[in-house]
């Protein structure tokens, strides 16, 4: 457990304070205040429609708060596009749905954002691409197109894509959710990985064993609100609200 | 043999409904086959031997024929090299070239031209032999490609060099299927570009560069072209700054315009079609990078967009090739207007109408139908990452 020692030596990377954000009438988040320290591993939980995608979505402003502040490494997440900029830059995000880009080869995959944005040459970039691809345990793909691999494969390609932009928080919606039980492992093996090479990670997932192993927070979503937040530990022997109760009793 | 005429009867005669359907249609079937017989047997091609010139180039005066041939052979050159590259022929492909630039001769070659139609035989067959040798190199390939790529785009610059240059003929003396090709290329260079940029200005989230795409868009293709070209003639040289001091030169300059206008409100809308057919994850995903609007849009939008519309966007160009022969309204003599007006010139060749407008066809078939085969190329070489 290396990296029980590591955690709390950290400061604030995230902070957010009641944030809410509406869809038409409905009001999804109900005002968030959550804290993320750096090197944390948090595992956002909760029932389907709780918000937990809307507030990691806020977190690099793919969803625009209503209202309530996101700072992210110092910098707050507003209109100005510098900001924006810098917090989208350090800030990569894993999706359900993978979301590659299909009509670009695997390298390209990931080569495209630290060429155009972080500026590499051509071949910096695929010396890059390839060191991330032997990481995830699918350098032999390079040349394939995503539409090639395998569910898993994809997904290791989409985290290979985000980790090439060097960024300092990882954030993950369900990364295992579209995939079939047999490559489950090979993503979470991925992440596990990723989190004891010391990154920061905000991931929402169902996966307890998962949850439970590497994470160092977790925080209960329910209904737009964060209901309780706490250790694994804290979740598994002792939780304290009724509707954390009845919830992991659902999934466990 | 027995069980065939047996079956033959009984398909054709064996009701009084099945024994009309087949009477008349041989009765159809004859007078048909017996009007092309007749009509082959009875015409007379003179009147298209005569006149080839004119079909080709139009009133452009003789002593300017020179400029044609070195256009030609660049776009011999680029064609076959660029079939060589990214079409991968197969040897019916190649018998089909063949047989099109074959016949292409024979009705168009005379004495006098001859040596300049071999040149530029001899620089198709170059231009595919030096590129299946350039092909064996991955590099020397995709250096090659990068060539070819900027040539295309410098292809309309030179053919207006080649034509212009030193004392060229007035563009309004060009015409024939020079004409034709020339508008086409005009209007489906500028109106793509533009409509890409107006298919994604109407798709943007800002409402002023929305409407005004909007309006833009509906405005153009609310009327006919016609209407379009004839307010070419009688308005738009109010607007116009009178290019090289004469009012004549602009009509082509109009005609241009109008075309380039129209085509891009046309593949303005079959691109937003493809727009709206990107993954919104796709957008996410590239926000997540911080990729930025234009590499966004470039990168990872447009090619995924256009690549879904390469169909539609092909039958959009080849409306627009065959459209361009309307630029007769502003007295623009384009490949049909000649092969309109030539029969009535010469008593000897009064009623060969028919003869002039088969060759006119199948001009316009062989372009339309090289634009369908690139469509099927092209969609099929995109096939490979397609979701
Ligand atoms: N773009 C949107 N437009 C309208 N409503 C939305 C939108 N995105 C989310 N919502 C609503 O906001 C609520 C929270 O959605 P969110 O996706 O954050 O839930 P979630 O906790 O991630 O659920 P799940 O576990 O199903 O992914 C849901 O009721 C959803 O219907
Ligand atoms: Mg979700």
């Amino acid at each position: 457990m290396q990296k029980k020692e590591k955690k709390q030596i950290g400061k604030e990377i995230i902070t957010t304070s009641e944030v809410t954000k509406s869809f038409g009438r409905f009001q999804a988040l109900k005002g968030i205040t959550a804290k993320v320290y750096e090197q944390e591993v948090v595992v956002v939980l909760g029932p389907s429609g709780s918000g937990k995608s809307t507030f990691i979505r806020t977190l690099n402003r793919l969803e625009p708060h209503d209202s309530g502040t996101i700072i992210v490494d110092g910098v707050e997440l507003n209109d100005d596009v510098k900001n924006l900029q810098y917090v989208r830059s350090n800030v990569g995000m894993v999706f359900q749905q993978f979301n590659l880009f299909p009509h670009l080869s695997v390298l390209r995959n990931i080569t495209v954002g630290p060429q155009k944005v972080r500026g590499l040459k051509r071949g910096d970039a695929e010396d890059i691409a390839m060191e991330l691809l032997n990481r995830v345990g699918i350098p032999e793909q390079a040349s394939k197109f995503p539409s090639q691999l395998s569910g898993g494969q994809q997904q290791r390609l989409a985290i290979a894509r985000a980790l090439a932009m060097q960024p300092k928080i990882m954030l993950f919606d369900e990364p295992t959710s579209a995939l079939d039980p047999e490559m489950i492992k090979e993503v979470l093996e991925v992440m596990t990985e990723l989190a004891e090479s010391g990154m920061t990670m905000i991931c929402v997932t169902h996966e307890m064993g998962f949850a439970k192993e590497v994470a160092d927070r977790f925080l209960f979503f329910d209904e737009g609100l964060i209901v309780e937040e706490g250790t694994p530990e804290h979740f598994f022997t002792n939780p304290q609200e009724e509707r954390t109760k009845l919830f992991l009793s659902q999934i466990l | 043999m027995q069980n065939f005429y047996k079956w033959g009867f009984e398909t054709f005669f064996g009701s009084v409904f099945n024994t009309i359907i087949t009477l008349l249609s041989l009765i159809i079937l004859f007078f048909f086959i017996n009007s092309i017989l007749g009509f082959i047997s009875t015409s007379e091609w003179k009147v298209v031997e005569v006149n080839r010139r004119l079909l080709l180039i139009g009133r452009m005066p003789p002593e300017h024929e020179y400029r044609v041939w070195p256009i030609l052979w660049v776009a011999s050159y680029l064609i076959m090299a660029s079939i060589k590259t990214w079409g991968s022929p197969s040897y019916k492909d190649l018998l089909f070239i063949a047989l099109g630039i074959t016949i292409v001769c024979v009705i168009f070659t005379t004495s006098s031209t001859y040596l300049w139609v071999l040149t530029s035989l001899l620089i198709c067959i170059f231009s595919y032999v030096i590129t299946s040798f350039i092909g064996k190199s991955t590099t020397a390939n995709n250096k090659n490609k990068k060539i070819l790529i900027l040539l295309w785009i410098l292809l309309l610059p030179i053919i207006f060099t080649i034509l212009l240059i030193g004392d060229g003929p007035k563009p309004t003396l060009w015409g024939g299927f020079l004409l034709n090709i020339i508008l086409a290329c005009i209007a489906i260079g500028f109106g793509f570009p533009l409509g890409i940029l107006f298919a994604i200005g109407r798709a943007s989230t800002l409402p002023a560069i929305k409407i005004v795409c909007t309006i833009y868009i509906e405005t153009i293709r609310g009327a006919p072209l016609v209407a379009w070209l004839l307010l070419a003639w009688f308005v738009l040289p109010k607007f116009l700054p009178q290019f090289w001091g004469i009012n004549e030169v602009s009509v082509v300059v109009r005609a241009m315009i109008i075309l380039s206008a129209f085509t891009s409100a046309y593949t303005a809308e079959v691109i937003r079609g493809g727009l709206q057919s990107i993954p919104k994850g796709q957008i996410e995903a590239a926000d997540s990078l911080n990729l930025g609007y234009a590499n966004k849009m470039i990168l990872i939008v447009l090619p995924q967009a256009i690549r879904v519309v390469i169909p539609a966007l092909i039958s959009t160009f080849i409306g627009v090739f065959k459209d361009t022969s309307l630029v007769f309204i502003l007295a623009l003599t384009d490949l049909l207007q000649v092969g309109r007006i030539i029969p009535e010139q010469d008593p000897e060749f009064f009623g060969r109408q028919l003869e002039a407008l088969c060759v006119v066809a199948f001009l316009f078939w062989i372009i339309s139908i090289s634009l369908s085969n690139l469509s099927k190329k092209v969609e099929k070489s995109l096939g490979i990452g397609i979701r």
